[in-house]
Formats: C-alpha cells, sequence, structure tokens
C-alpha cells in the first residue's frame, strides 16, 4: 500500500510538475492563432522528453553522473564550453520568465502591480531553495500545480464543438489567416516548450540529489511515461480552451488575463481561483528547477561541490552562482520588459541549445563503461537516433525561421 | 609538458609528409608506483587526418552503439592510427615528428578492467 | 578543426593494422578517459574537473623529448581550461596539481585518497564559504 502511494504520488507530481510558463503561454498563444492544429507537435514533444529524461535518469541512478557531468566528459571542455554558456543564458532567461509569471499570476489574484511582487516571488524562490529539502520543494510544488487540471475542466464545460477540435487536431492544417512559415515557427517554438534542456539537467541531478540506484530506475520510468504524456494532455486542453474563446474571435493571446479568461468563462470565479492558484505553484516550481539548474550546470561543468543535500557552506560557489542568477533574473524583470515575450523567446532558444545536450545522453546512455548492463535496447536507440534527427532538424531550421516570420508575428 | 601540448598537434613523418593530428595519447598504468596506482605511462599517440568529432571514441571501439553512429565515425576517422612513443623522435612546440621507418598499429582499445 | 585530405596521406587510410601487444596494467586513452573527468576526494565530496595533465620523465624532469619514457605525474585544475580552449600555457605556478600519488581509483569518476579540504585546488571555495555563504543566516545548517 505504500509503495502504490509512492507510486502516486510520484506520478501526479510529475504531472503537476510538468508545466511551467514556456507551456502556458506557448499552448496558449498557438490555441488563439492555430487552434489544435499543432497539437502534433505536443506529441512529438511528449515522446521526445519521455525519451530524454528517461535516458538521462537511468544514466544518473547507474553511473551517479549528472547531465552536465557527462557533457563535459563527452563533448570536451571548447563544445562544451559553448554549451555551457547557451545553457546559462537560456535557463537564466526561463528563470526571468518563470518569476515573472510567478507575478503576473500574484497579479491576477491581488491586483498589485507585478513589479512589487518580483522581488517577493525572487527572495521566495531563494529561500526555498536554501532551506527546503529537496523531495519536499518537489512534492509541495508539483502536488498543488495539480490545480492545472481544471483546464481540462474547462474544455468540457465550454462545451466546445468536439468535431471542429477533433478534425483540427487530427488533420492539421495551416488556418486560412496564418502562413505556413509561421505555422512552422510556431511547430519550433511548441516543441522547445516540451522539451526544455532545463528539465533534464534538473532531473538528472535530481536522480543524484535523491541518490537513485538502478533499483529506482523502474519507478522513475512510471513516473515519466505516465506523468508526462498527462502533463501534455493539460498542454493541449489549454490551447483547446484558447482556441475554443479566442480562434472564432481571431484574438491573439499576449497576456496572462486572457490566458486564464476561458476558464474564468467555464467555471466562474471559483475556477478562476483554483487556475490561480495552480499557475502559481506551476511557475514557483519551475522557478526553482531552474534556478537550480543554474547552479548544477556551472558547478557541474567546472568540477564544484554541489547539491541541495548538502548544507549551503559545503556547496559554497554552487548557491553563490544561484544567488547571482536570481539577481540577475530579477533585474531583467524591473526593466518592465513582459515575461510573455521572454517566455516565447526562451522556448525558441530552448530548442536551438537541444542538440547539444541531447548527444552525449544518447552516447552515453549507450556506453557500457558507464551503463554496465543498463545500457539502450535497440528499440530506444532506434527512437533515440531519430530524435537525434527531429532535434537537429528544429535547432537549424529556428533561427532562419525567426527571422523570416519576426519572430512570429 | 602538458597534454594540451600534445593534443592536436600535427605529426610529421621523418620526411616532413604529413600524417595527421594527435587526437589522444595512449596510457599504459605500468609506471613507477608512487602512490596506490602505478603511474600512468605514456604508450603512444593516436593520430588521426581529422581532430573533429574522435572526442566521442567510437572510431577506437568496435563494439560502441547506437552501430549506425559508430559505423558513420568509424568510416569518417579511418586512417586513423597509434604510434608507440618509442617511434617518435622530435616533440616540438606546434609538431610532432616520427621516426623513419616507424610503424604503424591499429588504434582499437581494448581495455582491461581493473 | 584541423584535417589533412586522405589522399595525399602516404599510406592507405584503409589498410590493416594489428593490434599492439597490450602492455601490463590498465589500459587508457589521457583525452577519452581521463581529461575532463569529475575528480572526488576520499569522502565523495567533488573536488574539481581534470582540466590537463602534467607529463614528466619518470624522475621528475619536466622538459620530455620524443624517446624518453614520459609519465603522467599529477592532475591539473584551474586556469589550465582557459588555455585548453584558447591556447598557450599558463605559468607553472598557476596551476592547481593533484599529485598522482594522491589518487587511488581511476573509472567514470577519478577517486582520490586525501580529503578536499587540504588541497590547493579547493581555495576558492573554501573562501566563498568563509566570506559570503558561511555568513548569510543558515548557510552552515543542513536543509530541512
Amino acid at each position: 500500500m505504500k509503495k502504490l502511494l509512492g507510486v502516486a504520488l510520484g506520478v501526479l507530481t510529475a504531472i503537476g510538475g510538468f508545466l511551467d510558463i514556456g507551456d502556458l503561454v506557448t499552448n496558449a498563444v498557438v490555441g488563439s492563432r492555430f487552434g489544435l492544429s499543432l497539437a502534433w507537435v505536443v506529441v512529438v514533444g511528449i515522446v521526445g522528453i519521455c525519451l530524454f529524461a528517461q535516458m538521462s535518469g537511468r544514466v544518473a541512478a547507474v553511473s551517479g553522473r549528472a547531465t552536465f557531468e557527462i557533457i563535459r566528459e563527452r563533448l570536451g571542455p571548447r563544445a562544451a564550453g559553448a554549451n555551457l554558456v547557451a545553457s546559462l543564458l537560456i535557463t537564466v532567461l526561463t528563470l526571468t520568465a518563470e518569476i515573472g509569471g510567478v507575478a503576473l499570476a500574484l497579479q491576477l489574484a491581488s491586483s498589485v502591480e507585478p513589479r512589487l511582487w518580483i522581488p517577493v516571488a525572487a527572495l521566495g524562490v531563494w529561500i526555498v531553495i536554501w532551506r527546503a529539502k529537496f523531495s519536499i520543494m518537489e512534492n509541495v510544488t508539483g502536488l498543488v500545480g495539480l490545480a492545472l487540471v481544471v483546464f481540462a475542466v474547462s474544455v468540457f464545460l465550454l462545451d466546445p464543438d468536439w468535431s471542429e477540435l477533433g478534425h483540427q487536431a487530427l488533420q492539421p492544417r495551416v488556418p486560412a489567416s496564418e502562413d505556413h512559415a509561421t505555422y512552422w515557427y510556431y511547430a519550433i517554438a511548441l516543441f522547445g516548450a516540451a522539451m526544455t534542456p532545463y528539465e533534464v539537467f534538473f532531473f538528472s541531478s535530481g536522480a543524484v540529489e535523491e541518490r537513485w540506484t538502478a533499483k529506482d530506475i523502474g519507478q522513475s520510468r512510471i513516473n515519466v511515461l505516465i506523468g508526462f504524456p498527462l502533463g501534455g494532455l493539460l498542454s493541449v486542453a489549454i490551447a483547446a480552451c484558447a482556441a475554443i474563446v479566442f480562434l472564432p474571435a481571431q484574438v491573439q493571446v499576449d497576456s496572462l488575463s486572457q490566458i486564464v479568461l476561458p476558464v474564468a468563462l467555464a467555471g466562474g470565479k471559483l475556477a478562476l481561483a483554483v487556475v490561480i492558484v495552480g499557475i502559481v505553484a506551476a511557475t514557483f516550481g519551475a522557478a526553482l528547477e531552474t534556478g537550480l539548474s543554474t547552479g548544477y550546470t556551472l558547478a557541474q561543468f567546472l568540477g564544484w561541490s554541489w547539491g541541495k543535500f548538502r548544507r549551503p557552506a559545503s556547496g559554497a560557489r554552487f548557491h553563490l552562482t544561484m544567488i547571482v542568477a536570481l539577481v540577475a533574473a530579477v533585474g531583467i524583470l524591473m526593466t518592465s520588459v513582459d515575461p510573455i515575450k521572454v517566455t516565447e523567446f526562451s522556448v525558441v532558444f530552448s530548442a536551438i541549445a537541444l542538440p547539444l545536450t541531447y548527444l552525449p545522453i544518447l552516447v552515453v546512455a549507450n556506453d557500457r563503461e558507464y551503463m554496465g548492463a543498463h545500457v539502450n535496447g535497440r528499440v530506444t536507440n532506434a527512437f533515440g537516433l531519430v530524435y537525434l534527427v527531429i532535434v537537429l532538424v528544429a535547432s537549424v531550421a529556428a533561427i532562419p525561421l525567426m527571422m523570416w516570420t519576426g519572430a512570429g508575428a | 609538458m602538458i597534454l594540451s601540448e600534445l593534443l592536436d598537434s600535427p605529426v610529421h613523418d621523418d620526411e616532413g609528409r604529413r600524417l595527421g593530428f594527435v587526437v589522444d595519447v595512449r596510457l599504459a598504468l605500468d609506471g613507477p608506483v608512487l602512490g596506490l596506482l602505478a603511474s600512468p605511462r605514456v604508450v603512444g599517440l593516436l593520430v588521426s587526418p581529422h581532430t573533429g568529432t574522435s572526442f566521442l571514441g567510437y572510431e577506437r571501439r568496435e563494439d560502441q552503439r547506437p552501430a549506425v553512429l559508430g559505423r558513420l565515425l568509424r568510416w569518417r576517422h579511418r586512417g586513423t592510427f597509434l604510434v608507440q612513443w618509442s617511434d617518435v623522435t622530435l616533440v616540438d612546440d606546434g609538431a610532432v615528428r616520427l621516426a623513419p621507418g616507424y610503424r604503424r598499429w591499429s588504434a582499437t582499445l581494448r581495455r582491461t578492467t581493473s | 578543426m584541423s584535417r589533412v585530405r586522405r589522399r595525399a596521406l602516404p599510406f592507405p587510410a584503409d589498410e590493416p593494422r594489428e593490434e599492439l601487444p597490450p602492455p601490463e596494467g590498465l589500459v587508457l586513452d589521457a583525452r577519452l578517459h581521463l581529461l575532463d573527468r569529475q575528480v572526488l576526494d576520499v569522502d565523495g565530496r567533488p573536488v574539481a574537473t581534470v582540466d590537463d595533465l602534467e607529463l614528466t620523465t619518470p624522475d621528475g624532469g619536466e622538459h620530455v623529448d620524443g624517446g624518453d619514457d614520459a609519465v603522467v605525474r599529477a592532475l591539473l585544475s584551474g586556469p589550465v581550461l582557459g588555455t585548453r580552449i584558447f591556447g598557450g600555457r599558463p605559468p607553472v605556478s598557476r596551476w592547481h596539481r593533484i599529485g598522482w600519488p594522491d589518487v587511488v581509483e581511476v573509472g567514470t569518476v577519478m577517486r582520490l585518497g586525501v580529503r578536499g579540504d587540504g588541497l590547493d585546488v579547493l581555495w576558492v571555495e573554501r573562501w566563498i564559504r568563509d566570506h559570503v555563504v558561511g555568513r548569510i543566516p543558515g548557510g552552515r545548517h543542513d536543509p530541512e
């Protein structure tokens, strides 16, 4: 019984912790402009992140090595250094977006200006990173984040034209009001939102934090293979809500209040309260993850002592890095830049940086010296190679499409 | 001398012809025992026509998977060979010279597990 | 990235080559197995990453020429990383050395037989601990 509870906790935390501001914004924007015609990208992205997270979790559990340590060991300092700079910039950008998301959500709840919430949110994130135990942090934010299920409920409450939604999803077509280049640009953005690199840094470092061994691989497999797809279903629900409410009116979503409007329409004030709680939890949780990831990536590249399982004094440079990253994020947000815009850029840049992170994991997951008997099977490798190609194509196509479409304008 | 002075250096034979670049240094733990382990002794240099992707090591191991990637990288790095340290006559800033009559050995690495 | 055209090579790229008779002891390739590996101290705490290796003659002579026996004397960390990426060589006094006698295990990580506290290579960590992190409330306590 206890085991079952443990499994359930793992899965629920995975679902609730899956969504972040990137998923919220990108799915809502895509829903409002393209309906569900990009839903297939979410499927591709979910399979990809399941594959990627599973491999890196297995590598961390069996070899005790977290992702960025492996990136440096495999790519050498020059390529890994370039990867580090890119990953750090993107992770700090994502951290900025997440803290902005927390502030925006708190604004919705309180009508207090976001700029006042930003330092509060950042301080909150720092205190949790400084003092809270890793597992408690993960479980609380993951479980409260489950409140976002209200998006799925709202889809039903809004009584949509199901055949129309199904038609959009299963027979994707570029809507008349958009052109093909923009369609593919948003496909890459959506892919990047699902396959965020920081998720993998965090997942594998977390495996080392929680001292996983080969025995834990089974549990992690369940969490990933059940939790992530259900989280992906929630992403599609967000897109569906936006599609139902905004697509017919040809309104493009560009603020958090618009993202939650369908929920308010469907379930009134109660649903709105629930969704705000969910967004605060999900973005706060993601801010914790990205904040920790800045520390993980730098410390693992340079060989520093790291980990929340150690007291801060035993991971001094690791904690200092995160403090600096949080200060930088607050600094960026205080310039009144729109966190939604920051989010949109962070997901595309995530897609661009993906190959450099993905290739070393694929290589190490096959290396018997690290993995012993737990090397990739044929099926995993087949998928792994297919996704290597997908990830490369998305990465190479991102910048030209961004320039061609003016970042999706 | 530090290792990175050797890595990526061009390699010439005794007539000055280019043979490739040093992509790695092969060591064996059979040198003088100073602490617990024997010191690693330089056995030879691995020379390859490219300095690119050899860091992944696929051209030196027969059984590395994914098989497709392995075959691709082994093909890309054909012409990689091992030369014994005793066949190296000159190690200068920026270039390595081999003795006349040096022998090219297979680059394959068979690890004896400790 | 540098390259030599395979057609310009004075030997056939595909020629069959014999394997060298294996020497005694564990055989490994420096860049593939030693460089960029994490170094842990005797308690399992990360110490540094191997940024470079110091090669000397068996009796410790710094200048190694072709034909002399060469051994790895120490693991190097620190400013050597910058020069490894960009080129050049920092003066010996700036290297953080971890002598080979301190190494007890070579695997996917390198393990030392000594505690990290005494090693030069961790002086920045100690400094930040004492002057920054240690001064913030709660810094010296375990997470709860």
